[in-house]
């Protein structure tokens, strides 16, 4: 609970309603896409950067943590308010504030949904490359926050990539703008370091961001094959050959067999693992790559090629990889899903660890991933209802991480580490490097109140799933 | 002023830290050196008491050719890395000016590219990890050997361009690519116009630039038929790829590099005095000026990129002439950000002093 005073200045700031401070109204924004969730003290819907900039300096003077907030669908508990306090929602601030189609760029504010600039973009034959599955309802600056990716990143490149410049709050409440839309900024690259910060260092107000020409050409590719591992060799050998693809993603039996039945968009269900490829550009280039992909799937034994002919059906190939953790529900309820990064020459190997750890604590697991940048996507599935499972969904999770940094990789490609992860983090990073990160963290945020809890190590948390109100909901037989 | 500095050259990367802790502690200005292409860049430095030199530091520590991914020492030369790349069909996609004999770790510290930069981006968005040395000893990394990842803060960015400013690069990682299957290089001498037609067709060249005396130049690579469509389709003179070496050689004596939003810097070069010589890369914004003029026009030149949001960066200057324009420009708004940044990391203002902005 936030004092009385504190609650009535932020209703000074915000006006009355856009302040939400009762228990039940709090519960909606207890969780995002992850398992565990923490209540907030208060939720402020802002409405612009002044707005903001107040709630920051009112919990700064206070000492209250601020979450930054976009659409809730991060997945690695980034926008939790674990140690409650204010979660800082933005997706009122949803104006694109300006579309230049000469210089290609936008200037959008934080709550705009992803794929909304594309589709605004693509009147000016234009489009926002960064495509996470949850598009259809992401915010763009929560994609800054956690710079993500998704399947043509592969080609394009992360948000990183394709963001120019940035207005922020810092944690003191003032506001600056950092770098801009020419190159070689002069001085430190705050742009390039606030990205992928988690809320951490600052609140996000406004994005410049890179458009790019929609291209004239694009073709999507499926094969199927015996196996995961026949399929990694296959992405590998892709690869190799000197093709980038725009795209190049894996789905195992399980999750092909889930999609098929929910979109029925032609999937073998008989394949031990689908790849679906897809190349851009012009016509000539486009139909000379999806010769020599064929080639090298059919060389690697993919069978059943296929490929899409019409919008629609390219459409529908799409759906299905990007509404595949959805159709995972026909299987279990509940998902616990990591997102670890392996060189993609270890996918085979660490694939097949996957599978065993999945066999071990006797959980389904189903693959659905980036196979091109070696960006794993195991989904646990699992039946929350079931008290005992949890520990054992996240002992199997942790398994497979474990084999993912044993193998050369990293806890995250795309999802972040917030608070799922951060205990992680010294199996990579050692006390140097972490320590190196603080002092980033330090200069920006020196009270700490900007997303407290994530990313780095905290010594004071045990459990990791069962701390939060799920735990309790499990205990209490809420399901 | 300058006198002589000591000179280290540490053949390992705790020994250079070593070094640099010895210095830092008895507060000795420290100037990092890799191939010393760059010295004439940023301010006249106030003092140097220890020139720290990473050549040393060549080694390549791990080429994984399946993963397309190469980890380095910072003292390697561009040159001896493209020679393990190309073993294997692959390479980084950079191509400096002021080339040969770059060293990896003075490209990322001062963020130098080339005309590829329109294709494949600046080392920004391919550096995957990285290895700093920290004026208390310590040796941080970031990142790590895989292509996308968002474990923990983007260290990359936090040294690229920073000029050793808070710290010294000894190792980084990056993410390499194929040789392009077709890669072909055509010339006009139509100037902007042609330029921007060039930049317009549905294949985007991988480098374009454009010279003072109307001569564009131009790359594309990629799929057979679809470069020579838009190759037929421009009607431009096809030319020797070598010219591209030859051009990434050019390093003028007095040197501007002029930066802007894409659609100001064709305003910004033809404002520049008459008869001056320059090249330019409009698909980026970039372009550099081989100065034959005074320190007024300069700074003219300075003030109208800076009004467009950009900027003009000196690099390479005699002494008193540096003085006098200044290397950087007005500093950004965001200085006390990046002051407070290196005082985190250099507390007593070690690194580089007076070279960089802060």
């Amino acid at each position: 609970m936030l004092p009385r005073s504190v609650v009535e200045e932020l209703r000074t700031i915000v006006g009355r309603e856009a302040v939400i401070d009762s228990a039940n109204d709090l519960r909606i924004f207890e969780r995002d896409g992850s398992i565990e969730g923490a209540l907030p003290d208060a939720v402020v819907l802002a409405s612009n950067t002044e707005q903001v900039a107040g709630v920051i300096k009112v919990a700064a003077h206070n000492n209250i943590p601020v979450v930054p907030r976009g659409a809730g669908t991060g997945l690695s508990g980034g926008a939790v308010t674990i140690r409650g306090g204010i979660a800082l929602q933005v997706t009122r601030m949803r104006r694109i504030l300006n579309i230049d189609p000469v210089a290609q760029t936008a200037i959008v504010e934080p709550g705009v949904v992803n794929q909304e600039l594309s589709l605004v973009a693509a009147q000016h034959g234009l489009f926002y490359a960064p495509d996470p599955s949850s598009q259809k309802a992401c915010t763009i600056g929560g994609n800054a926050a956690e710079n993500s990716g998704g399947p043509h990143c592969l080609y394009y490149g992360v948000t990183t990539n394709h963001v120019l410049g940035m207005e922020v709050v810092l944690a003191d409440g003032s506001v600056h703008w950092v770098s801009g839309d020419a190159p070689d900024r002069v001085g430190l690259d705050l742009c390039g370091v606030i990205v992928g910060s988690e809320g951490t260092l600052c609140a996000i107000t406004k994005i410049k961001v890179r458009l790019l020409r929609i291209p004239p050409s694009i073709a999507t590719m499926l094969a199927a094959f015996p196996s995961i591992e026949t399929a990694s060799q296959a992405v590998s050998a892709v690869i190799g050959h000197g093709i980038v693809p725009a795209a190049l993603e894996m789905m195992d039996n399980v999750t092909v067999g889930a999609v098929e039945a929910h979109y029925h968009a032609g999937y073998p269900t008989d394949a031990g693992a689908v790849l679906l490829v897809e190349v851009d550009g012009t016509a000539e280039a486009t139909r000379e790559l999806t010769a020599a992909i064929g080639k090298v799937l059919t060389d690697n034994q993919g069978y059943a090629l296929r490929e899409a002919q019409t919008p629609a059906e390219r459409e529908l190939l799409w759906a299905g990889r990007k509404g595949a953790i959805g159709a995972l529900g026909r299987i279990k309820p509940n998902y616990y899903l990591h997102d670890g990064v392996v060189p993609r020459s270890r996918l085979p190997q660490v694939l097949s660890a996957v599978g065993e750890i999945g066999e071990h604590y006797k959980l389904p697991v189903a693959n659905v991933f980036h196979a091109g940048d070696g960006n794993l996507h195991p989904n646990i599935l699992f039946d929350m209802r079931d008290r005992d499972v949890l520990h054992q969904v996240e002992s199997a999770g942790e398994e497979m991480l474990r084999a993912v940094v044993e193998l050369g990789g990293a806890l995250s490609g795309e999802h972040g580490i917030g608070l799922e992860k951060s205990a992680f983090m010294p199996w990579i990073y050692s006390e140097d490097d972490l320590g190196a990160m603080h002092r980033v963290k330090d200069v920006f945020d020196p009270k700490g109140t900007m997303n407290p809890g994530k990313i780095f190590p905290d010594p004071s948390r045990k459990s990791v799933h069962l701390a939060g109100r799920t735990g309790l909901a499990i205990e209490a037989k809420w399901w | 002023m300058v006198t002589t500095p000591a000179v280290e050259k540490p053949s390992t990367a705790d020994e250079l830290a070593r070094k640099l802790q010895e210095a830092a502690s008895s507060k000795l200005a420290v100037v990092p050196v890799g191939g010393g292409k760059a010295r004439g860049m940023g301010g006249a430095p106030g003092r140097c008491d220890v020139e720290l030199h990473t050549t040393r530091l060549d080694r390549v520590i791990e080429h994984s050719q399946a993963d397309m991914v190469v980890s380095v020492e910072a003292g390697i030369t561009l040159e001896a890395l493209q020679e393990e790349l190309a073993k294997a069909g692959q390479f980084l996609p950079l191509d400096p000016f002021s080339s040969p004999g770059h060293t990896i770790g003075g490209l990322l510290a001062t963020g130098w590219t080339g005309p590829l930069r329109l294709r494949y981006g600046s080392p920004r968005d391919f550096l995957i990890g990285i290895r700093v040395a920290l004026p208390d000893g310590k040796v941080a990394s970031g990142g790590g050997r895989v292509v996308k990842n968002v474990s923990g803060y983007d260290m990359m960015k936090l040294h690229y361009g920073a000029l050793g400013s808070l710290g010294v690069i000894v190792a980084a990682s990056f993410k390499v690519f194929p040789k392009p299957l077709y890669d072909l290089t055509v010339t006009s001498e139509g100037g902007w116009d042609d330029a921007d037609r060039a930049l317009a067709m549905p294949v985007t060249p991988a480098a374009l630039e454009i010279f003072s005396d109307g001569r564009v130049l131009a790359r594309f690579t990629g799929s057979h038929d679809a470069v020579d469509r838009v190759i037929g389709d421009l009607g431009w003179t096809v030319e020797d790829r070598s010219i591209w070496g030859r051009h990434s050689g050019r390093s003028p004596a007095r040197w501007a590099r002029i930066a802007a939003p894409r659609t100001a810097l064709r305003g910004l070069v033809e404002g520049l005095p008459r008869g001056a010589g320059w090249w330019a890369s409009p698909g980026v914004g970039v372009a550099h000026w081989a100065i034959a003029s005074d320190a007024s026009s300069v700074m003219a030149t300075r003030a109208k990129a800076e009004a467009a949001g950009g900027t003009l960066v000196m690099l390479a200057a005699p002494d008193d002439f540096m003085r006098e324009v200044g290397a950087w420009g007005t500093p950004p708004a965001t200085l006390e950000i990046m002051r407070r940044l290196k005082r985190a990391f250099d507390p007593d203002g070690v690194l580089n002093p007076g070279r960089f902005l802060i």
